[in-house]
This record gives structure tokens, sequence and C-alpha cells, in this order.
């Protein structure tokens, strides 16, 4: 069966479910019902936000009131109609959340939360002190719905007029989740600094996401308001957000269908506790119920962080591993060298498109580069022309600066002084995407994978940049011929790199060694123009680091400018067209691997920090001209 | 000019109750970088409890010498059960978490207390005028016993070797084990002094002020905005910080709508957010933008 038809049966089964549901169910059960579908609306929308931006607001309520009252206002009145009004109610929700967003979503941890909750008590200042919202009584004597010639007024009609509302909303927000920008955020999740250096803008998704959040609170405000007939402060309180927000953490952080889940099971946790809790305490009034749901939280992130669907999760794979044992140790097609090689000139075909910049003209001009923490200066002053179409190495002793360097290129340090023109555009001190944009990108000393996915699921996440989908289009699912693209692309890139067995494989299962292989894999899957690589021979096994070696001269070959920092000296020297020398933050040496070998400077460097610091020999004959620095140098 | 005085005076005094409240955001930020959201509770309930004590007949100084070891245990007792055991804090499930205990705290108050605010008799002394501006005697209590806690635990934390050796656990986890301080110590230390000031402003300005089970709530926010002025690092700043949110607030409450007051915390944070992410006398480190 088509996958891409599988992933929607699902959703016609809830369809379907719901209003079976809806239809037979008594009206007690119905209107339940009801509430569920309401609050998992909002509830799906603030999924998106904390499963995808990985931020959480604390006041969701104030959207669903920005929507319920503006729905109120221009209904009861301006006497629109309520299909008319609808559509403003919810951008006037997305509104609110864009300013809101604007200057917070680009402060990282726990500002958008505290916020937030500070706009839900606002915005219940601003109902209750304005005229025009009805201050504490609020708006009344709202009309029904009625189109196609039916009034929804009863719990069965509005029951089914919301059903398909939010099965809709439920397959646009998973949509979402799968697409190029769900995709993006979930990485930018598991490592913000890695896919940044892909091209990925945080700031900017991570607001469109909390806007469209924002957008579902409101929709869910609209049925709000119109089911009750009623709006008024209450919409706003702290209650509600605490409830919105237990229902995505019942159901499972990011797992859209979760918050559904997850509204369910709260709706009846808050009827049961009505219920209950005056059984008990005979005079308790007012919130009771909020005690069972700052319990559950508490206990759902101590005992179960992943909510309902971890349950869920865990349950399937128990299943599927009675059905399909898995086999340990499955085999691996041995691929001999020339398979690899021509696999490989294949691969680059399809991934060495991009323009380059003519061979020998300066692409990435260094200048007076500078970084200083308090009193020590861990890069001085460096400046240095890379020509476009040559590998350079930056090399040196530990502590010298190479790393520094290269956090300050690519946009992910500041640096104290100096600049950084790539390909004639200012880079020093902008965002790492700003960097990748102009096509610089990055591999990673201490490995930055995106170790939520799988292997081919991290390179994807390089082609960014090369696909355009946004928001709307990935919702609406008109992204399959570009996420078509995206695939062979990515798996082009995973060839190129001898990876073709491991595409499928959870990137965290790999060893080290494989894992930095798929870094450099996704970076090349990028199509950079620039490709900046932190020590990609560091736990690679002999064999690997030559075809390594072969590869990245394929690579230049094909007009891409490689600068790369290694310990490995007998690799660089035979790797390198220039070599750049730092010691202590100084370019105390710059040339050939000839020149640089035999730069008195160079061999006092090394000579002088000689201790046990470097790693093993190196493997393969050195090819560098002078014996003894080489043999200093490794 | 009276009308000012007046207010700026009121305000210094509501201020400094947000600023008690702040210092225990920043002595648990600082070690832990959680945001205890738990903090606006502490001092509901040192409020209600003293309000049953003294209903219960106790002398209003034994009642709050029973309350603040209560509250301190409290504050402790939630840390070791809910915080503690997570092993993995993220912001996110630090908020969550924290947010769900403060919810299940403010429903106990609500079953125990119901949902009437209720007040503090006031402490001895008598109401003054000064110069046309009135002064009750419980703001003058508000303001010196505000100012003896903040220099106490500021004292502490900045002058006493092993206040000193707590906060650097924060910097230095390794290190600080290495000689000798557990991150269990700082932790349980930071909720003690966050439960103790929290469960101080309760008292002291419930009098004037009210204490209900959801007073929790703005007061929380306001004090982490106070503490963010201090980029939730300096307690000082914090301090000074949550006093000029209450005057601002009572500037804002007097001259524009009192409706508004609650406004202005949030539009503080936002403006300090956008200006001075670091606090106001920040560092660039901490956050990046």
């Amino acid at each position: 069966m088509n996958p891409l038809f599988k992933r929607q049966i699902p959703f016609i089964a809830l369809l379907v479910g719901l209003l079976v549901f809806g239809a037979a169910a008594p009206q007690q059960m119905v209107d339940v019902g009801i509430w569920a579908l309401i609050y998992g609306f909002a509830a799906i929308g603030l999924s998106l936000l904390m499963g995808l931006a990985g931020q959480v607001s604390l006041g969701h309520a104030a959207f669903i009131a920005v929507g319920a009252y503006t729905q109120a206002l221009l209904v009861a009145k301006a006497n629109l109609n309520p299909l008319l009004a609808a559509p403003i109610s919810v951008v006037a929700a997305m509104l609110v959340a864009l300013l809101v967003g604007l200057p917070l979503l680009r402060l990282r941890g726990h500002f958008l939360a505290l916020a937030t909750l500070g706009l839900g008590i606002i915005v219940g200042v601003f109902v209750t002190e304005q005229e025009f919202t009805g201050g504490t009584s609020g708006i009344f004597g709202l009309p029904n719905i009625s189109f196609g010639g039916r009034v929804y007024d009863t719990s069965q009609e509005y029951f089914l007029l919301l059903t398909p509302v939010v099965v809709i909303g439920l397959w646009l927000a998973s949509n979402l989740v799968h697409s190029r920008t769900g995709r993006a955020l979930s990485a930018v999740n598991d490592s913000e600094v890695a896919a940044e250096c892909l091209g990925v803008d945080t700031f900017a998704l991570r607001l469109r996401v909390f806007v469209v959040s924002a957008g579902y609170a409101g929709l869910a405000g609209v049925f709000y308001t119109h089911w009750l007939t009623i709006v008024n402060p209450s919409v706003s309180h702290f209650e509600l957000s605490v409830k919105i927000l237990l229902m995505v953490v019942l159901g499972g952080l990011g797992t859209v269908w979760g918050a559904l889940i997850g509204a369910v099971a709260v709706q009846l946790l808050d009827d049961g506790l009505r219920g209950l809790i005056p059984i008990l305490i005979p005079d308790a009034k007012g919130e009771i119920q909020l005690i069972g749901f700052g319990v559950v939280l508490v206990l759902v992130i101590i005992l179960m962080p992943g909510g309902l669907a971890q349950l869920w999760a865990r349950l399937m794979s128990a299943v599927r591993q009675r059905k399909h044992p898995i086999v340990r140790g499955e085999h691996e097609t041995p691929v001999s060298q020339e398979e690899q090689r021509a696999l490989l000139e294949e691969s680059l075909k399809l991934l060495a498109r991009a323009e380059h910049m003519p061979a020998g003209q300066t692409i990435l001009a260094i200048r007076g580069l500078t970084k200083r923490y308090g009193g020590v200066t861990a890069l001085d002053n460096l400046d240095l022309d890379v020509k476009a179409g040559e590998i350079m190495a930056l090399i040196g002793p530990n502590g010298a600066g190479k790393t520094t360097a290269f956090n300050m290129i690519t946009g992910v340090m500041v640096p104290t002084e100096g600049s950084v023109l790539l390909q004639g555009t200012e880079v020093a001190g902008k965002r790492p995407h700003i960097a990748a944009e102009i096509g610089a990108t990055r591999t990673f000393q201490n490995l930055q994978t995106f170790k939520s996915t799988t292997v081919i699921g991290n390179v994807k996440v390089a082609r960014h940049l090369r696909s355009k989908a946004g928001l709307v289009r990935g919702m609406l699912m008109l992204d399959r011929t570009e996420e078509r693209l995206i695939d062979q692309a990515s798996q082009a890139a995973i060839d190129a790199m001898g990876l073709t067995s491991l595409a499928d494989k959870q990137i965290a299962d790999l060893a080290f060694g494989k894992q930095r292989q798929v870094e450099v894999a996704r970076a090349l899957a990028l199509e950079p123009s620039v490709l900046l690589l932190d020590e990609p021979m560091a736990g690679l096994s002999g064999p690997e680091r030559d075809s390594l070696s072969w590869l990245l001269r394929r690579v230049k070959a094909s007009g891409v400018t490689v600068l790369l920092v290694e310990h490995d000296v007998a690799a660089v020297m035979a790797l390198a067209d220039r070599v750049a020398v730092l010691d202590d933050g100084k370019l105390i040496s710059l040339g050939t691997p000839a020149h640089v070998t035999s730069d008195p400077k160079v061999i006092a460097a090394y000579l002088g920090e000689e201790d046990d610091q470097s790693g093993g020999p190196a493997t393969g004959a050195p090819t560098a001209t002078s014996g003894a620095a080489a043999g200093g140098l490794a | 000019m009276t009308d000012l005085l007046q207010l700026v005076f009121s305000g210094l005094a509501q201020g400094t109750i947000y600023g008690l409240v702040a210092l225990g955001f920043v002595a648990i930020f600082a070690v832990r970088e959680i945001v205890n959201l738990v903090q606006g509770e502490y001092a509901a309930l040192a409020g209600l409890a003293a309000i049953s004590a003294v209903g219960a007949g106790l002398p209003l100084l034994v009642a709050i010498v029973c309350v603040i070891p209560l509250v301190v245990g409290v504050a402790v007792l939630l840390e070791r059960m809910t915080i503690a055991p997570v092993k993995k804090m993220t912001p996110l499930t630090s908020i969550i978490l924290t947010l769900g205990v403060s919810t299940a705290v403010k429903a106990v108050m609500l079953l125990i207390w119901g949902p009437e605010a209720k007040g503090l008799p006031n402490f001895p002394g008598s109401d003054m005028t000064l110069g046309g501006v009135s002064i009750r005697s419980q703001e003058l209590w508000v303001l010196g016993i505000g100012a003896l806690v903040a220099y106490a635990v500021i004292w502490f934390y900045e002058h006493t070797v092993r206040g000193k050796s707590l906060r650097a656990c924060a910097e230095q986890p390794i290190a600080a084990r290495l000689v000798g301080i557990s991150p269990r110590t700082a932790t349980v230390v930071a909720f003690a002094v966050a439960g103790f000031t929290g469960a101080v402003a309760g008292i002291v300005g419930s009098p004037i002020y009210l204490s209900s089970w959801q007073s929790g709530l703005s007061l929380g926010l306001k004090g982490f905005v106070a503490a963010t002025l201090g980029g939730l690092t300096s307690l000082r700043v914090a301090m000074i910080g949550g006093m000029a949110l209450g005057v601002l607030e009572n500037l804002v409450a007097g001259y524009l709508s009192s409706g508004y007051r609650d406004a202005v915390a949030f539009v503080v944070l936002v403006l300090v957010l956008l200006f001075r992410p670091n606090g106001l006398a920040g560092k660039t480190s901490a956050v990046r933008v």
C-alpha cells in the first residue's frame, strides 16, 4: 500500500469513530465530548509549540480568550455572520502571538513561558476593565451557528459540526510535523547549533509555529463562545491554561494525536473530580479540580515524561517484537572499493550542482579576527585568505585557537574583533544560518548529530536551504514532489560516504566514527561552496580515513573549497594544498605542506609542546617532505 | 507632590514584597537554573497558615515563629519529592513540573482555606501622617523586615564562605564536589532560602495585601519580573528591581487607571527582555540573543 495513503487511515478512522459517537452516544457523554474537542483543538496547537518549537505557553487561554472575545464582539455587537467573523477572530489571536513572540522567541529558556503567563493575566485584566467587552459579566446573547439550512444548537448537532474541523486540524498539524519546517525544528531541539549551521533560521520558524499554535487556540475560542453563547473573563483564566497544558503533557509532548487523547482524558478527569471532591470534602468550592491537574502534571513528568504516547509506543514495539523478533547482527553486503567509488561518482553528480566561485579567487577573507575571554586571548588578530577550490588545513597544538576560528567563521561564536567576508559578505557576529545561506557549512569536533532521528533523517535537514516548502504548503501536503527530491539528494550524500546500508538506522545506535561520517554526509548534502570540517578523521579507521581523503579530493575537484582542522598531520600534509599553523592564538606559518613542515617556528611550536596530548601515530605513510618535522608533528 | 510621595512610599512597601519573592527566584536559579513557579505559593501559604494560627488563639509572634519553619520545610520537602527525582531536567520540564506543583499547592490551599481572601491582623504600631503622606505602621514593618531579610540573604551568599561556596556550585559543579560541597546541599539550601524569603513576604504583607489561595500567581510573576531585572542572577538588583516595580505599579494605578496595575509587570518584562536580556546590570554571557 502507498505509505502516503497509509498515513491517512487513522484520520479517516477517527472521523468515522467521532461521527458514530456523536450520533449514537447519550447526550451527557456527547457534552463531555464537545468540551474535549474544543479544548483538544487548542491543545493540538500547544503541542505543536511544545514539540516543535520546544517552548511552552503558560497562558494559552489568553489566545482562546482573544478568539472568543473577537468572535463575540463581531457577531453579537457588529452583527457579522459567524462564518465570516471566525477567520477574523483566528487572525486576531495569531496577531497577538506575533506581537508577543517577536521580542521573546529570540531568547532561550524560560522567558516565553513566563511572558505568556503574564499575557494571560493582562488579557483577563483588559476584558474585565473595558466597557465594550462587558466587564465581569462579559458578552452574551450570541446566536447559534447555522449554515446549510441547519442550526447547530443541540449537543449532537454541535458535536457533528466540530468533528470534521478537529479532524482536519489534527491532519494539518500532523502534516506540519512531517514537513520541512517540522524536520528543521525537531533538528533544532536535538542540536540547535548544528541545525543553524545547516541554514535553519530557528527564530523565524519558531515564531511561525507559535503564531499557528495561537491560531488553533483562537479557533477553539470561536467554538467555545458559540457553544456557550456567552463569553466572560473566566475564559482567560490560569485554570484553563493549566488544563490545556496538562492535555498536551499527558498525551505526550510533541505528538499531536497525544494532545487529542490527552484532551479526552483530562476532560474526564475534570468532570470526575468536580463530582468526586464535593462528596469527599462537603464544603469544598471553587476550582478544586486543579488539585488533580497539578498532581497529574507532576506525576507524568516524573514517571512518564513521554506521556500516553510513550506508553503506546512501548506497547506497540512489544507487540511488534513478538510478531517479528528483531534479528541482531544482520549481515551487511560488503561493497568493494571500486563499486564504492563508482557509487560515489554517481552521487557526486547529483550533489555537485551548486555554482561555485572560479578557482583561485578569495572566497573567504578573514581580517583581524580576535576572541578574548577576560584576560585570555584564544585567537589573536588572525588574517587569512582562503582561495576558492583549495583544501586548506588549519593545524596547531591543542588550545591553539583552531576551533575558536571555526566557530567565528560559521557564526557560532561572536568575535571580539575582526571581520569574516564570505564570498564578499560580512558574516562575523551573525547567526550561523546566514553563513549557511551564503554556502558555508561545517561539521563538529564534538559530535552534533540529531539524535532523535535516523541517518537519512539527519541528512535531510541539510536540504533545508535547497528546498522551500513553507508552513502552509507543508500543512496542506503540497510538498510531496519536493520531499521526493530531498529524499533522493539525501540518499546520494549517504551513498557518497559509503553509508548506504545504514541509511535507516537510528543515528544514536551508530559507532562514533560512523556518526562523524554522517556529519560529513550531512554537510555535503547542503551542496556547500565552503566546507569546514572540524577533525573529520578522529575515530575513523585507517581505510575509512583513506576513503575520506579520496572523497575530499573529489569534492574539491567539483569546485568546493575545503577548510579543515585535523590532528592527523600525515593525512593533512597529503591532502591539503595549503596549511595554516596556529600556536597560542597566533598564525605562525602559512604555506604549502612542504614549506610549513620545514618552518623552524612550526617545529619549535610542536616540539616544545610535544607530550602525550596528540593522538597515536598517524596511520598510512606520511608524505610530508620533511621527515623530522612530520615526525615531530605526528 | 504629596500624591506622588504617597504613591512612591506605598509602592516601595508593596515592592519590598516583590523583592523578597524575587530573592527566592534568584537563590534557586543561581544553583539549579530552574525558574521555580512555586515561589509565589510559599508567600500565600505562609500568610494563610499564620492567619489560621492567630485565629486559633496563638499570639502573633508565636504564630510567625511556627509558620516560617513550616513553610521552609514545605519548600524543601516539595523539592525533594518533585525536583530531585527528575534526572534530565530541561527548561521545558522544569517549568511544567514547578507549574504542576504550584497548581496542586494552590488547590490544596483552596480546599483548606476556601476561596475568600483574608488578612493577618496588623503588627503593633500606629499609623501616622508625615508631610501630608499617610504612613501605615504595617508598611514600615514591611520595609524594615524586608530590608533586614534581604540584607541577611545577600550577606549570606556574598560574604560568608559557606554561602559563596554554595553559589560556586552552580558554576563549577564538579569542582565544588571536589572541595566537598554537594550539589544536593546547595539545592536544599537554595529552596530553604526561597521558602524563607517567600514566607516572610507572605506574612509581613498579609495585613495590607491579604492572602488567598491564588495570590501566589501574580506575586510569583511579579517576583520573576523583578528577578529578571537582575538577570536572574543578581540578588541586589532583584531586590531593588522589586521595589522599583512596586513604585511603578503604584504610579500607573494612581495616574492612569487602577485596573492596569497588573499589566505593568508584563510590560516591564517584555521591555527588559527586548533591551537588556541579561538584566539591568547585565553581562553578556547568560542568554544569547
